[in-house]
């Protein structure tokens, strides 16, 4: 993205007044003291003149001219600031990540700063590391940059979907989907993301691009309430591709609300396809229960946690299956595992609530009840 | 970014002695370097550590921590020399090295990193998991880089097995079980597709579960077929489930492909002296050993199917060359002795015997100089060599 209107926007609000001058107690010799203000005239003059240059757009001027300013003052927040996003323009990641990991180390607080080096790590693939730096910058806030704001959001999604976090992937594309972000960048994304496949955009295989794009329109069209097109969409999905991982499942869900029986029919299709599919087993557990088909619905439950020992979902819906079974102190048992492995899962803390109150263990629901009320508090996050 | 200061904290020694003659300026700037650090002050606390190693280069705490705070920010072309300094002044480091190798791995001085994270080994791989953890995970990108896969894959199985399964870890492994020598960070995103399953195969089958490989193995064929090193990979997993009919196809597939795949036709060798068809396997460990005359698993193959055809004369000659190459892998030293006893050379078959019995059960795969057969830049993602 063009972050130069970033820059002008000011960063005033950004950086504090200017690092003051590293504060040196030794060598006070009047030598020193004359070096000393060369040095201090010298560093004016570079900052004016990069400045000037940027103002003037010659970019690679101001680059140089940056660099030498800040070879005498290597602290000056603001020369950091600006070297690394015209690196970033320049699309020269690797040497804006580095000037911007300086910033950072001098202004941790500054979310646009975390956004920009977050933008530069995901480009030299460093996708562990911007992960990380694009969610701070999103913790932080962004200072209303809408434009800034979009491209760490976008970047966040398709990182979630990479590293096989795709419900989260899709509450976020939705959610920019719902402020109004354009949805032409978005359904590849959200395909990915529904389709569970763990790649970028970029890494697509050209064979199933048609098929991603079919997953994302479709997803775009449930959430308009589009449900016919929706509908056309996914079914048009497991006729093109009918032994593709990962079709079969999205339309058995999409399914469940309107016809169970045929979603119900699509998942199981699924796990032919795709036997070690945890989340269709999960899937198939809740329509179970809903349906009061509890030994089914136990069955499929004990599957996944057995697959996936260490999955919260799945011990979350095995707690939830023993409950409705009358087993009540293995369900708690199950869904205090749960809540070890995943303890921002809300649902958990509700079935707990609901669990220790049958039981009548007053502290430990309130203690749930405590936890429920701190995780749905808003987190001051930036919004897309 | 990771706060590794207080994981640092855990392997440094008691400050030592700041300065036989102590300047009191050094001495304030040190006090104040870590009232700075202990207080969260980093910027503060790498220029106060700064000031103080220009003053007094022979402060090795002063280095450590500039180091180790330096690599908390991610700057590790400026931790890097910080750390240098440290394993030169320290002479039992503990884990200097393996932050040094970090730091070199992260401004792609691969060569300096791979030989630093070696040091850190030999002294005995010392830090708690979650160095551990980063330095072997890197060190096994490294290696697959390199061309050492199944070092990488060593490395990386024992992290699966300790830690579970992550995103990370299963891209490594497929990288390494395609033989790419490619970084996590540097291969061709379009083959991303194919890295992630093989990963999931190479995992899973690491791991005991069977199944579940063989159901992200065959996933690979649905749209991989015809890409290099699916066929060997997908051999690699049935030679280790010992259904030995399957891999050998699997290996004449991959060579059908690429007449030229030294490795593959190494290990379609060893498969067919395994399931008993030495005959078979003689000419083709033959034409492996002179596509690859410095690897000693070719050698080998040859040596094992000459000895199974009542060649053990033969035989011998060519373990003796894979035990020149290779001298610490328990099997060629098994093979040797039992190719000694058939030619009735006693002696030296207890001395292989013996040999065998002290490395048998040390981890073969790190006894297989894998880096002999090429550099990175004369292998290809294919196994054959370039030009």
């Amino acid at each position: 993205m063009t972050i130069t209107c970033l820059a002008a926007l000011g960063l005033s609000a950004l950086l504090t007044a200017q690092a003051a001058p590293a504060a040196s107690a030794r060598g006070a010799g009047q030598r020193k003291a004359r070096n000393g203000e060369v040095s201090r005239v010298a560093f004016e003059q570079l900052s004016k003149a990069a400045d000037r240059a940027r103002d003037e757009n010659d970019n690679e001027d101001a680059i140089r001219l940056y660099r030498r300013a800040l070879s005498l003052r290597p602290a000056w927040q603001e020369g950091l600031w600006y070297l690394g996003i015209l690196e970033y323009e320049k699309e020269r990641f690797l040497d804006a990540r580095d000037v911007l990991r300086r910033f950072v180390t001098y202004d941790p607080s500054a979310g646009p700063g975390w956004a920009v080096l977050g933008m530069s790590e995901f480009k030299t693939r460093e996708y562990s590391r911007a992960f990380d730096h694009l969610r701070r910058a999103m913790a932080l806030g962004l200072g209303g940059r809408k434009e800034m704001a979009q491209s760490v959001f976008y970047f966040v999604a398709a990182l979630l979907t990479r590293f096989e976090q795709y419900d989260e992937s899709m509450n976020m594309l939705l959610a920019m989907v719902k402020s109004g972000q354009k949805t032409d960048l978005l359904v590849e994304p959200l395909g990915l993301a529904a389709l569970r496949m763990p790649l970028l955009p970029a890494e697509t295989p050209p064979d199933r691009h048609e098929m991603i794009r079919m997953a994302g329109q479709g997803a775009l069209a449930v959430e308009a309430g589009r449900q016919g097109e929706a509908e056309r969409l996914f079914s048009g999905i497991v006729a093109a591709y009918p032994n593709e991982p990962g079709g079969h499942f999205l339309y058995g869900v999409f399914l469940l609300d309107l016809r169970p029986a045929d979603g119900i029919r699509e998942i199981k299709r699924e796990l032919e396809i795709s036997p070690f599919h945890v989340a269709a087993r999960l899937r198939l557990v809740e329509e179970y229960l809903k349906e009061e088909r509890f030994d089914e619905g136990l069955m499929l439950a004990e599957e996944a946690v057995k697959l996936e020992p260490k999955d919260g979902p799945a011990h979350m819906m095995l707690g939830e299956v023993l409950i409705a079974k009358g087993d009540l102190a293995g369900g708690i048992r199950e869904l205090e595992t749960s809540e070890k492995q995943a303890p921002q899962t809300v649902r958990t803390r509700w079935d707990l609530l609901r669990a220790y109150t049958t039981t009548g263990r007053k502290d430990d629901a309130q203690r749930e009840k405590g936890e429920i009320e701190r995780l749905n508090a808003p987190t001051g996050e930036q919004e897309p | 970014m990771k706060r590794f200061s207080s994981l640092l904290a855990l392997f440094l020694a008691p400050l030592s002695a700041l300065s036989a003659t102590p300047q009191k300026s050094f001495e304030q700037i040190a006090k104040q370097a870590d009232a700075a650090r202990t207080a969260d002050r980093m910027s503060e606390a790498i220029g106060l550590y700064t000031q103080g190693v220009h003053l007094h280069p022979a402060w090795s705490d002063g280095w450590w921590w500039l180091g180790s705070l330096l690599y908390d920010e991610d700057r590790f072309a400026e931790a890097a020399p910080a750390f240098q300094k440290f394993v030169a002044l320290t002479p039992k480091s503990g884990p200097g090295y393996a932050f040094l190798a970090l730091c070199e791995y992260e401004t792609q001085d691969f060569g300096s990193s791979v030989k630093h994270f070696g040091e850190w080994a030999r002294r005995g791989s010392p830090g708690n998991d979650a160095l551990l953890d980063v330095a072997g995970f890197r060190w096994a990108s490294l290696l697959t880089r390199e061309g050492r896969f199944s070092e990488a894959l060593y490395l990386l199985a024992a992290k699966a097995a300790k830690v579970g399964r992550s995103p990370a870890l299963v891209e490594a492994m497929g990288l390494a079980s395609l033989r790419m020598n490619n970084l996590p960070e540097d291969y061709p995103p379009e083959r991303r597709e194919l890295v992630w399953l093989t990963g999931e195969a190479a995992y899973y089958s690491a791991t005991g579960a069977t199944l579940r490989a063989s159901q992200y193995a065959d996933r690979l064929l649905v749209h991989y077929s015809h890409e290099p090193g699916v066929h060997f990979f997908r051999g690699t997993l049935f030679e280790f489930q010992k259904d030995f009919g399957a891999a050998e196809q699997e290996y004449e597939e991959e060579l059908r492909a690429s007449p030229d795949n030294g490795p593959a036709m190494t290990e379609l060798a060893v498969t067919l002296v395994d399931d008993v068809q030495p005959d078979k396997a003689v000419p083709i460990a033959e034409r492996a050993v002179s596509l690859e005359p410095q690897n000693p698993r070719s050698y080998y193959a040859l040596g094992s199917a000459l000895l199974e055809t009542g060649k053990p004369d033969q035989g011998a000659r060519a373990l003796e060359k894979a035990k020149q190459f290779a001298p610490n892998s328990s099997f060629i030293r098994f093979t040797l002795a039992k190719a000694y006893r058939a030619l009735g050379r006693e002696e030296e078959a207890k001395r292989e015997s013996a040999a065998f019995l002290a490395l048998k059960d040390k981890q073969d795969v790190l006894a297989w100089p894998e880096n002999r057969r090429a550099t990175p830049e004369q292998v290809d993602p294919r196994g054959t060599k370039k030009p």
